[in-house]
């Protein structure tokens, strides 16, 4: 028996924002596949905003299920999306063109045995806990599959473990050098997971506000989207991951004047402090 | 606005939910032994290196990080305040710091050429986890005695139950305990060493047992074994993440916040996490498995 220990008043009604997450993120990977259609590489950045539509969908998941106090703290959330998120989408991968739906699917199945296990046999007794959690689960194989087609232009299995064209002019289909195999896939897995766990457990507490989450949840995934093109020049030609690298610190810093205007909005009282000066001839 | 600040956490078991659970994982257990059957004969059934038994070792991992994440001490926000004994952070932090240092330590044992074996690498990996355990216990310690000024004495419990200390004398009032007392001590070691076994036996079983043994690079048609080791690596070793964060947090919900080691009462839930454990072991060890052959 649990107590709702905030009341979620006002804001975007959640699922209106699952909707819009989950089309958006599926629309936003699938718009990467223009990639294959032109072939070229201007497309990767889509991968990005997809995951970032998942993120902002996620963060506001978490404030449901946390909403209840599961009492192992905000972030033990963010670990299990992103754990169960990874297994179900490094199977996906596999199904080619079919990836990001399999994604869904399969992450939903899974996340809705670990919910019935948490919910039924740990006997949390949380109402949301199964839903919560399936959607988690969901969330986490997107954004995962986001980054990823962000990293390599490609959401299929082969696109994300070789590399192929020169290195010197010498045609090489190599496995080492690749997304997965120098498991690059491990620091977008703790990129998302930081993304996804931080807005909640930044904003929470009696003035909590949506719109403030909502706006962090967009800056963080922006943050992580700069590291993400960072890494995706070795993967991708310069000029594409030098696009998707400049989209990506706009975006950011826009959402993180706004996130920073919504603070100074909700906090009460805010002074512009100076570095102490240093007293002279001491 | 009500003021229960965390779920209680139900006490005793829920048998139909737990036959329902343990009724998906047998048919998980069936599915994989139709789909990968083993050789035939008894021989070919106990020979370590099928996918069934594969699927076993996965299930038997996880229940061993289910388990290992109980022993760990665990405060929390209070014992950061000193008010409750443990170790100043959430449980899916510390099982995932204590395994992942676990899993380092089996992943380089399990690079070594030739192949030692299972039991040198589940044991590399336990020790690392055992280490990382031991090395964060001693320095809580050293932060509450030397710099915080505070005593270790253990909240739930009279006598430290393996050095007979007396415990009540050193707890301050209003507080439920503080510090890192012994039996706390051994709990978070012993906790560490099961976890890190738990995740080394996954990675193992899923790199020799399933990727390298020419599956994988069936599956991605690539001309040699050797070719996609580091896709084999790499795959099995986010499995072996993925799968022990679940296990760690669906350990961390059974325990729901704080937990002293293995003499505080919330100790006895430990076959609720076994099952669900075990259970979600097997509906991500077929989807692990499962990428060979899809």
């Amino acid at each position: 028996m649990t107590v709702k220990i905030e009341v979620i008043a006002g804001g975007i009604p959640h699922d209106q924002l699952m909707i819009a997450g989950l089309v958006g993120s599926l629309v936003c990977i699938y718009l990467t596949y223009l990639n294959v259609v032109t072939s070229s590489l201007w497309f990767v950045v889509f991968g990005g905003l997809g995951a970032v539509c998942a993120l902002i969908w996620g963060s506001n998941t978490i404030k449901v299920l946390c909403s209840y106090g599961i009492g192992t703290g905000v972030p033990s959330a963010g670990m299990l999306a992103l754990g169960s998120g990874v297994i179900a989408m490094l199977l996906a991968t596999r199904f080619g063109l079919w990836a990001p739906i399999v994604a869904v699917v399969l992450a939903a199945v899974i996340g809705a045995i670990l919910g019935f296990l948490a919910n039924n046999v740990l006997m949390m007794k949380i109402p949301v806990m199964i839903r919560s959690i399936t959607e988690m689960a969901v969330i986490g194989a997107l954004s995962l599959m986001g980054f990823s087609a962000m990293a390599t232009g490609s959401f299929d299995f082969t696109g994300l473990s070789t590399t192929q064209g020169g290195f010197l002019g010498i045609l090489n289909v190599g496995y080492a050098n690749s997304f997965m195999g120098i498991t690059i896939i491990a620091v977008v897995f703790f990129l998302a997971a930081i993304a996804i766990q931080h807005p909640f457990n930044a904003t929470l507490g009696p003035s909590w506000k949506q719109d403030r989450m909502l706006w962090l949840a967009a800056e963080c995934g922006f943050l992580s989207m700069i590291a993400v093109a960072v890494m995706s020049f070795a993967f991708l030609s310069f000029e594409a991951a030098s696009v998707s690298l400049a989209i990506s610190i706009i975006l950011w810093a826009y959402t993180y004047s706004q996130y920073i205007t919504l603070s100074k909005r909700d906090a009460a009282f805010w002074l512009d402090s100076k570095p102490i000066r240093e007293p002279e001839g001491h | 606005m009500s003021v229960t600040p965390k779920p209680a956490g139900g006490v005793g078991m829920d048998w139909m939910s737990m036959g329902i659970g343990i009724l998906i994982m047998i048919a998980i257990i069936g599915a994989v032994y139709i789909w990968f059957p083993p050789a035939s004969g008894l021989m070919g059934f106990l020979d370590p290196s099928n996918i069934f038994m594969a699927l076993i070792a996965i299930i038997v991992g996880g229940a061993l990080i289910g388990i290992g994440v109980h022993f760990v001490p665990v405060g929390g926000a209070p014992a950061a305040m000193g008010q409750a004994p443990g170790i100043a952070t959430g449980v899916a932090m510390l099982a995932g710091g204590a395994g992942l240092a676990g899993l380092f330590g089996g992943a380089w044992a399990a690079a070594i050429e030739p192949d030692p074996g299972i039991w040198v690498v589940c044991m590399a990996g336990a020790v690392g986890g055992a280490l990382m355990m031991a090395i964060t216990c001693m320095f809580v310690n050293v932060i509450y005695v030397y710099a915080m000024g505070i005593p270790a004495a253990s909240g739930k419990a009279k006598v430290d139950p393996i050095t007979g200390d007396t415990q009540t004398e050193y707890k301050s009032q209003g507080t439920e305990g503080h510090g890192l007392p012994f039996i706390s001590f051994v709990g978070g070691v012993v906790g560490g060493f099961l976890g890190g076994l738990g995740g080394t036996l996954i990675y193992y079983v899923l790199l020799e047992w399933v990727y390298v043994d020419r599956l994988l690079s069936d599956a991605l048609g690539a001309p040699a074994v050797a070719n996609v080791t580091p896709i084999a690596v790499s795959l099995a070793g986010m499995f072996a993440i993925g799968l022990f964060l679940v296990n760690a947090v669906l350990a961390a919900y059974n325990i729901t916040g704080t937990i002293e080691g293995p003499h505080d009462p919330k100790f006895a839930r430990w076959p609720r996490a076994v099952v669900a454990t075990a259970v979600a072991s097997a509906v991500c060890g077929i989807v692990a498995i499962g990428i060979v052959a899809v």
